[in-house]
């Protein structure tokens, strides 16, 4: 499938530099790279280098905080205990189920709701920009709040409202069970942060040279083949920005799931495991591990997101 | 929220206001100050209420006759919560915390761990006076005082006057659990548990076993893998039993798996409430809403109240047990100081003026014949009566733990088996102590 | 644009405000429901009553609602212009630079950005009361910067990745110096990608919690999201839903009016026509 982006320019080549040696105009712009880029390494550095360093040092040991004095070294056997238990894995299932739910219904609609903030009717634009950007600014807590009345049985609406539905009635315990639990948390979550996605694929699309919608709607391209050939490759990085962000959090979930369910009834999330070790069982090293063990598995998320989409945000002056 | 008993309600909202700008101020000030010279600030750590422990603070300050002065810092609303910022801190010896109020489950784990400073035999004494043996049992750990009973609460087992009258039941005697079931059943009214996957199912299940004769921990230890459980005896498949009846009996809501203390008690403001089984704090609920217009007087009116259902008939029930101790951390700079204010913030007459004011029942007996009380919680005999029977929960370093495990198989209550779910518990709960598995 | 399509946009429009909206009519209509009115199954109140606002404008609750409001406004937004500036900065390099370690540098904000808050906080915590930094505004803001850092820096670099640079180059030809050059051609084309970042980044530090109730013990620096944990209800077992949903609507209210300010910057660059090969 052949898409149309613009044609690379051609990047200018250091004249007459030896093999093997930097030209002068490569090494300043190598002090300046690090210039600007130094400040912000070294503040994301600062603050979390020791305490990830302290988490991944304290996983190999049992410990716990209340018992300092009975700390011993237990190397890897923290990580053996989970990913040997079913709750470990139960967990990882539930979460990836919502991370695909979510990111998915999430892309489909972020990109709609993208392209009505950028070509709706002007007399209504801002108000439907406003309106759409408004429920990623609602505290994630009191959303998850709200959205937990609505449901409830006793304080809720939904249930009186919704009645004619088949399977609905007057006594749907919607967190009593694993799937309509789901299903509401996920929508929780779809409402609150499909913004950030729009937002993200808005300006991307803001990004899209109007030359080369011109020119694909001279040649006569559909509206649907523009989107498919001109639109969406150009817009590749912000897709991919946004939808390996997005799914980075959807797999961390843990708000929504603390005020709904407390993780009963097959809802927990592996954050909510680490949130369990570590903070109600003060087990600092299993709950260390456990975060660990997250943390890799979202590392091997972001990278085959990375590989996937061939974006390379380092790549230089249009290269890619 | 709500000032709850009319005449009072501008006296203490006012120095309220007064109090919460002192502690404002104050807090300020000792920031800058650093605490050289000038009056030692006791700062006491308290769950958020209606103001009482506020004022109470203020109280106690003039009390203290500038020797010192006592400040409040609230914590956060869960008891969980509330514990996962005191320790942080208390692992780091942080010496800004004097005194603590604390939820009794936490109080071993927190003696255990050396973050109680010893308490003075006399101080012990005199704060153990009169008091009801389920709160010094709380604030006991290895036979020792470790922390200063305070207020205690307890669950009634709440009825509609109108519903017992129609089945025919006598209150007047001690009820069962059966029994429950059965007038609830051919009246068809419900009965309101707190069946939902949080501490108040831990705490139903312990005053069942307790009930029946037995406990959650049948041998404690300190060694975690020393602990032995007493879920699988007799007393607690009878508890189990029990728990599966109710929840299975039809009579106990749709929303039973999410139930908590609140809904039990709004559920039971409604048409088809029957009985339920929560603290005091339901009355007060009643009445307030009654004044907001959104419940009618014919329903407060139609509240009875009576013991904690026992589980076999003749055996006498153990009530659920909670509230708040006081614990005075070990790397205070004025233990001596935060010990006299934890007296005088214990005394009758502030238990009195808490119970009355926040509804949080005394744990000091004396308490119960102050005639104010009386009139404000007409219950309070039963409350009384009620916390002398009352066992607390497991007394133990480890129970995050216990209760965590309790929580995972027990709930839903409706599909516990006393043939293998005590088992099923036991194992999995010996496993995690055991860091074997995964809470 | 003809009748009938403007006719599906306005029901386009009526659905869309609708889907957004209708979860914020029902936090409004929470925030004015009674305490004991909460219950009633309905979606709205029996009797509407301000109670819930009097209570955390004047009331008892006012002193942990109204310094919650300046902590959390102060900290999110030096937060998010300290990040915006760095990540801008690391953004031009990492697109238009060439230098070793750009990939470095992505990947350690990604891996800051992925590591669980919960494992970090005790540590953090630690190393904030020996330095002195446990409940002040800095002690918030550069945590809070790290976790809005990463977003920034990889959102910014994939929008400057997308400038068309021989612009610049072309400018400079015209007679321009890099930093006119930079500051004429570039930074309006760099806008739209600011400025959601901009607005990114301040909501990820304005829904904050954890770092919030764990770094702060007073009104010094608490923010909004932790304060709300510390609101009670009547007894300890009422959770004050209609005191935090009453918090959250006047929370929210300053907030939209920043995001109106903002998104016309995002689509300035469609409607200035701006990217023209």
């Amino acid at each position: 499938m052949s898409t149309t982006t613009l044609p690379p320019t051609e990047k200018a080549a250091p004249v007459s530099a030896p093999k093997g040696t930097i030209s002068d105009r490569a090494r300043s712009e190598r002090k300046l790279g690090w210039l600007l880029a130094g400040p912000a390494l070294a503040v994301m550095l600062l603050v979390t280098a020791y305490p990830i360093l302290q988490a991944v040092y304290d996983s190999l040991f049992d410990y716990r905080l209340t018992d300092p004095d009975n700390r011993s070294f237990t190397g890897l056997n923290n990580y053996v205990v989970i990913l040997t238990d079913s709750t470990w894995w139960t967990a990882i299932a539930v979460t990836v189920f919502i991370t695909v739910v979510t990111v998915a219904v999430e892309l489909v609609l972020g990109f709609a709701l993208a392209f009505v903030m950028a070509k709706a009717l002007s007399a209504i634009r801002p108000v439907l920009r406003a309106a759409i950007l408004i429920p990623y600014a609602v505290i994630t807590v009191v959303s998850a709040f709200a959205w937990r009345f609505a449901f409830a049985i006793d304080t809720g609406f939904v249930n009186s409202w919704f009645g004619w539905l088949p399977g609905v009635g007057a006594d749907t315990d919607w967190f009593g069970g694993q799937m309509s639990a789901l299903f509401v948390i996920c929508v929780a979550e779809i409402w609150k942060t499909t913004p950030f996605i729009s937002l993200l694929l808005l300006a991307g699309l803001a990004q899209v040279p109007e030359v080369l919608q011109e020119a694909a709607k001279v040649d006569g391209a559909t509206w649907w083949q523009r989107l498919r050939k001109v639109t969406l490759p150009n817009m590749k990085a912000a897709i991919m920005v946004a939808l390996l962000f997005r799914t980075l959090d959807a797999f961390r979930v843990f708000d929504s799931i603390f005020v709904m369910t407390a993780g009963a009834n097959n809802t927990e999330t592996v954050s909510f495991l680490a949130y369990r070790q570590t903070i109600s069982r003060l087990e600092i090293g299993l709950g260390s591990a456990v975060s660990v063990l997250l943390f890799l598995v979202v590392v091997g998320i972001a990278a085959v997101f990375i590989k996937g989409f061939k974006v390379d945000l380092s790549q230089a002056r249009g290269e890619g | 929220m709500v000032g709850r008993s009319g005449g009072r309600a501008g006296r203490p909202r006012r120095a309220l206001a007064g109090a919460a700008a002192a502690a404002v101020l104050s807090s300020v000030l000792a920031a800058c100050g650093g605490g050289g010279g000038g009056v030692p600030t006791l700062t006491w750590y308290t769950n958020p209420d209606n103001g009482g422990q506020a004022e109470i603070a203020s109280r106690c300050t003039d009390d203290a006759e500038g020797r010192y002065r006592i400040e409040t810092s609230v914590l956060p609303r869960q008891a969980g919560a509330q514990r996962e910022q005191l320790v942080r801190r208390l692992a780091a010896n942080d010496s800004s915390i004097d005194i603590m109020s604390l939820d009794p489950p936490f109080i071993p784990e927190f003696a255990q761990a050396g973050f109680l400073a010893p308490i003075p035999e006399e101080v012990a004494q005199r704060v153990t006076e009169d008091v009801v043996e389920s709160a010094i049992e709380g604030s006991t750990w290895e036979d020792e005082l470790v922390a200063v009973p305070w207020w205690a609460n307890t669950q009634l087992l709440w009825y509609r006057k109108s519903v017992a009258e129609a089945a025919g039941l006598d209150m007047t005697q001690p009820v069962t659990w059966d029994q429950l079931i059965t007038v609830a059943q051919e009246q068809d009214k419900l009965i309101g548990v707190q069946g939902a996957r949080a501490e108040s199912l831990t705490v139903w299940l312990n005053a069942l076993i307790e009930s029946a004769g037995g406990s959650i921990i049948a041998q404690n230890s300190t060694n975690p893998d020393k602990i032995e459980l007493g879920l699988t005896s007799d007393a607690g498949v009878r508890a189990a039993e029990v728990m599966r009846d109710v929840s299975r009996s039809g009579q106990a809501g749709a929303a039973l798996s999410t139930a908590t203390e609140a809904t039990s008690a709004t559920g039971f403001e409604g048409p088809d409430a029957g009985f339920q089984v929560n603290y005091p704090f339901v009355w007060g609920q009643a009445l307030t809403a009654v004044k907001a217009g959104t419940l009618d007087q014919a329903v407060p009116d139609d509240y009875g109240w009576a013991l904690y259902p026992q589980v076999d008939a003749g055996t006498e029930s153990a009530p659920p047990y909670g509230g708040i101790n006081l614990g005075v951390s070990a790397f205070s700079e004025h233990a001596d100081f935060a010990y006299e204010a934890t007296e005088c913030i214990a005394s009758t007459e502030n238990q009195a003026y808490y119970f009355v004011h926040d509804g949080n029942p005394a744990s000091d007996t004396a308490v119960y014949d102050d005639p104010d009380v009386l009139k404000v919680f007409p219950m309070a005999p039963t409350i009384l009566d009620s916390l002398d029977q009352a066992a607390p929960r497991p007394q133990t370093a480890y129970y995050s733990e216990v209760s965590g495990g309790v929580q995972r198989e027990y709930h839903e209550s409706s599909s516990v088996d006393p043939e293998t779910t005590p088992q099923k518990a036991t194992d999995f709960i010996t496993a995690v102590l055991r860091k074997e598995q995964l809470l | 644009m003809s009748r009938r399509e403007k006719n599906w946009w306005i029901v386009a429009g009526v659905l869309i405000v609708v889907y957004a909206l209708f979860p914020i009519a029902w936090i409004i209509s929470l925030s004015f429901k009674a305490p004991s009115d909460l219950a009633n199954g309905q979606f709205l109140p029996t009797k509407a009553t301000s109670e819930n606002y009097k209570l955390i404008l004047t009331g008892d609750a006012s002193d942990l609602f109204l310094p919650a409001l300046r902590n959390s406004f102060g900290i999110c937004l030096i937060a998010t212009f300290i990040s915006c500036v760095l990540a801008m900065f690391a953004a031009y390099a990492i697109a238009r630079l060439d230098f070793p370690g750009k990939r470095f540098i992505l990947g350690t904000a990604l891996a800051v950005a992925i590591f669980p808050v919960i494992s970090i906080v005790t540590p953090l915590f630690n190393l904030w009361r020996n330095i002195g930094l446990y409940d002040t505004w800095p002690g918030l803001i550069i945590p809070y910067l790290s976790l809005t850092l990463p977003i920034s820096i990889w959102t910014m670099s994939a929008f400057f990745r997308e400038i068309p640079w021989e612009m610049e180059q072309a400018a400079q030809v015209d007679g321009a110096t890099t930093w006119q050059a930079f500051r004429k051609v570039i930074v309006p084309l760099a806008a739209p990608g600011v400025f959601t970042t901009a607005i990114i980044a301040f909501f990820i530090a304005w829904n904050d919690f954890i770092y919030g109730i764990s770094l702060t013990s007073t009104n010094a620096a608490r923010p909004v999201p932790a304060a709300l944990g510390l609101f009670s209800g009547a007894s300890q077992f009422e959770d004050p839903t209609g005191a935090i949903a009453a918090a959250a609507v006047l929370v929210t209210i300053p907030v939209v009016a920043l995001v109106l300010l903002f998104q016309r910057r995002i689509v300035a660059g469609l409607t200035n026509g701006a990217v023209k090969g």
